[in-house]
């Protein structure tokens, strides 16, 4: 079983970016679990056609220590598993140790146990690498593979260097490593090239390039992953051509994160090119 | 090669801290209100931990209530809990106040007690609620006489209540001292004619006589009209200068309600019960009582009569800052010479209190602030004290140097008494003295040949 951790920028669209992936390994034949880190419990709303699921968290609150796989774990598209750790309402409490409780539940509860025959297990972790809840995931070797989500933005690159930090300390005591940078586009100048080359210099690869294709937000409004919805449609061969890289992928590095002042440089070389012009 | 280092040097870990629980300074604060009970929003261990503490201590019956922390509520935030265990305290006790001192646990998670509060009076408007004092004491800064401070602060801010001055009313903000202390306080300023509010008062409720029937609240403390009334009163005193006097309860009265504050060293030997007897002359008019005339003369005799046994003799102080100044202080009029003087708190004042009580102790001494007890162990093996001056978790050692541990401050869990410890006063430095200079006695004639009888 491999096991993924997907991380970046809020609001840059990894739990979109990641059930459409699972979609598309799911087309492939493989079997998926996914797990989603996040109090809002959105991670597998697509795969589930709606947000139709209990939250660990919540079926622990209301049923005790008493819970079963099956309570918190429901079939979604293409017979993946979908869980949503869930956690407190904004402002309250601490999600990270939600976190760290739900994944634990879900260890002892068997979820990962070879019987279950998972060829992926996927974690869709809310935002930055925040506090050690949130770096749960790639803590004791629970994911294997990270994947950062970003954009050309300025800010989504600085928050996956940021995360490349939190990688790289975690590779020291673990094995977890970097696979690659997932960018999604958002339509920034020379975008495709910048994030190859700030890949590059991370000591990893842009693992691919997915176009911005309002056919996401269509299939999304659906509750519906593309291939889902539009199994035809380009972009769905986008998310296929993902799926493949990261089915295929081989170049796991520790990350060797930038220097504020070396991303910068990168921002104005790749960002200022046409501007200047 | 590490292991040949003193363990200070490559030890990070704090082991064996020179300081307690924030949050139990805070429930020794709570404890000294008529009717109040101390609330711990936190784990129950937390609770248990500062009760047990305080029981072996005051080796009286000790309730903290506890909101209770799960694992659901590490997640969920405390908020629901704290409304419950409020309603149940409110229902099983009936006290005049809650305290709720804050854990590390609530802290971390950010709990939003001063919502949950106002929350809480929301949910219960039109009924007549205790009293709900909060104070944020997360254990990771601080230490349990922060924790005390800040509690007193907070306590004030929410009883004390403005009006016309009473003449002769002296609010006295104790510091963390013993019921012995309290009383002795208490005493001092009634015999200069004033009227003294003691807050907190716990010399009653933390060393009460003995009852036929379980109290659930013990009798005694500040009352809630006397805390009010602290708005009033004519001058406030407060003592050590160890605190952080901007966010003192003496300052607060200051700013809230324009009462001046005089900031004095805890009274501990001759000089800083006189700075304190001046000051209560000031400020009631009347020459000091001929009694404390007395006991000042026959201590100073004392003093005299056994500083051949006690000049020079080496002394190793610990425990909270401002105890250890005033011990420090005390031992240097008489011709001890205080070796290393340290504590577990980091107040940033200590040496400069130390420098100004005791100059001439000052010269020749380490002083170190925020250390463990390795650390303090580290260096005492190298000063070769005669004797450890602090509470009873300076015993391993005490026992390991083979030198008397002379008890003061909290905890004192190996002997009884440590309620009525008297530090303060001629009388404190007295009883302080004569057992300090009869334990070094006691050395030389056990280490003799002869076996004398006479000193």
């Amino acid at each position: 079983m491999r096991k993924i951790a997907i991380y970046g920028k809020g609001g840059i669209g990894k739990s979109t970016t990641t059930q459409n992936t699972v979609a598309a390994l799911a087309e492939m034949g493989k079997k998926i679990m996914v797990v989603g880190c996040d109090p809002k419990a959105d991670s597998t709303r697509l795969l589930l056609h709606g947000l139709a699921q209990k939250s660990v968290l919540d079926t622990l609150r209301e049923e005790g220590e008493d819970v079963e796989l099956d309570d918190i774990r429901r079939e979604g598209y293409g017979n993946c598993l979908c869980v949503e750790s869930g956690g407190p309402e904004p402002g309250v409490g601490c999600a990270g140790r939600g976190i760290i409780t739900s994944i634990n539940m879900l260890e002892q509860l068997g979820a990962y146990e070879e019987s279950e025959e998972l060829d992926y297990s996927f974690y869709d972790v809310l935002g930055d690498v925040v506090c050690g809840g949130f770096a749960m995931p790639i803590r004791e070797g629970k994911a294997q593979e990270i994947y950062i989500v970003c954009s050309g933005e300025m800010m989504a690159m600085y928050a996956a260097n940021n995360i490349c930090k939190g990688i790289m300390k975690f590779a020291e005591s673990g094995g977890v490593r970097l696979g690659g940078l997932i960018c999604n586009s958002r339509n920034v100048d020379n975008e495709k090239e910048m994030i190859e080359e700030f890949a590059k210099q991370l000591g990893t690869q842009m693992i691919h390039f997915v176009p911005r294709d309002n056919d996401v937000q269509r299939a999304e409004i659906r509750k519906m992953t593309v291939i889902d919805w539009n199994s035809s449609c380009p972009q769905a061969d986008e998310y296929r051509a993902l799926a493949a890289n990261i089915d295929a992928n081989k170049l796991f590095v520790v990350p060797n994160p930038l220097q504020v002042e070396q991303l910068e440089e990168l921002l104005m070389e790749f960002g200022l090119l046409e501007g200047v012009a | 090669m590490i292991a040949s280092l003193p363990v200070s040097q490559h030890f990070t870990a704090t082991r064996n801290a020179c300081k307690l629980c924030t949050p139990l300074g805070a429930c020794l604060a709570f404890s000294g209100i008529e009717g109040a009970l101390p609330f711990l929003h936190g784990s129950q261990g937390c609770s248990t931990y500062i009760r047990r503490y305080m029981i072996s201590h005051f080796r009286e019956p000790m309730d903290i209530a506890s909101s209770n922390f799960g694992e659901h509520t590490a997640i969920f935030g405390g908020g629901k809990n704290i409304r419950i265990g409020l309603a149940n305290v409110i229902e099983g006790y009936n006290p005049t106040m809650i305290g709720i001192a804050t854990t590390c646990l609530s802290e971390t998670i950010g709990d939003d007690v001063k919502m949950f509060l106002h929350e809480f009076r929301k949910d219960h408007e039109g009924e007549a609620l205790p009293h709900l004092v909060h104070v944020a004491t997360p254990s990771y800064t601080g230490t349990h006489a922060t924790g005390y401070h800040d509690a007193v602060r907070a306590i004030v801010d929410v009883l004390a209540k403005p009006g016309p001055t009473i003449k002769g009313l002296v609010n006295v903000i104790p510091g963390m001292l013993s019921p012995a202390d309290l009383r002795w306080l208490k005493q001092v300023v009634a015999d200069f004619g004033l009227d003294p509010i003691l807050l907190p008062d716990y010399s009653d409720r933390l060393d009460g006589g003995t009852w036929s029937e379980y109290k659930k609240l013990p009798p005694g403390g500040t009352t809630i009209d006397q805390a009010a009334r602290m708005g009033q009163a004519q001058a406030t005193l407060e003592f050590g200068f160890t605190t952080k006097q901007s966010t003192s309860a003496g300052t607060l009265l200051e700013k809230k309600f324009g009462i001046p504050c005089h900031r004095l060293g805890v009274p501990i030997g001759v000089g800083d019960t006189d700075a304190l007897f001046d000051k209560l002359q000031q400020i009631s008019g009347r020459p000091i009582p001929e009694s404390y005339t007395a006991k000042r003369e026959r201590l100073v005799d004392s003093y005299i009569d056994a500083h051949k046994y006690v000049i020079g003799k080496r002394v190793v102080v610990f425990g909270e800052e401002d105890l250890v100044v005033g011990m420090t202080a005390m031992m240097g009029e008489v011709g001890l010479k205080p070796v290393l003087c340290s504590s577990g708190g980091k107040s940033g004042k200590m040496a400069d209190c130390i420098h100004a009580a005791a100059p001439e102790i000052a010269e020749h001494c380490e002083i170190r602030e925020g250390v463990d007890f390795e650390e303090i162990a580290d260096h005492a093996r190298e000063l070769k004290p005669d004797l450890l001056v602090g509470n009873s978790k300076g015993y391993k050692l005490a026992r390991e140097l083979n030198v008397p541990l002379i008890r003061v401050g909290f905890p004192i869990h190996d002997r009884i008494g440590g309620a009525r410890i008297l530090h303060v006063g001629y009388d404190g430095a007295q009883a302080r003295f004569d057992s300090i200079a009869n334990s070094l006695l006691e050395i030389r004639q056990q280490d003799s040949d002869v076996g004398f009888t006479y000193f």
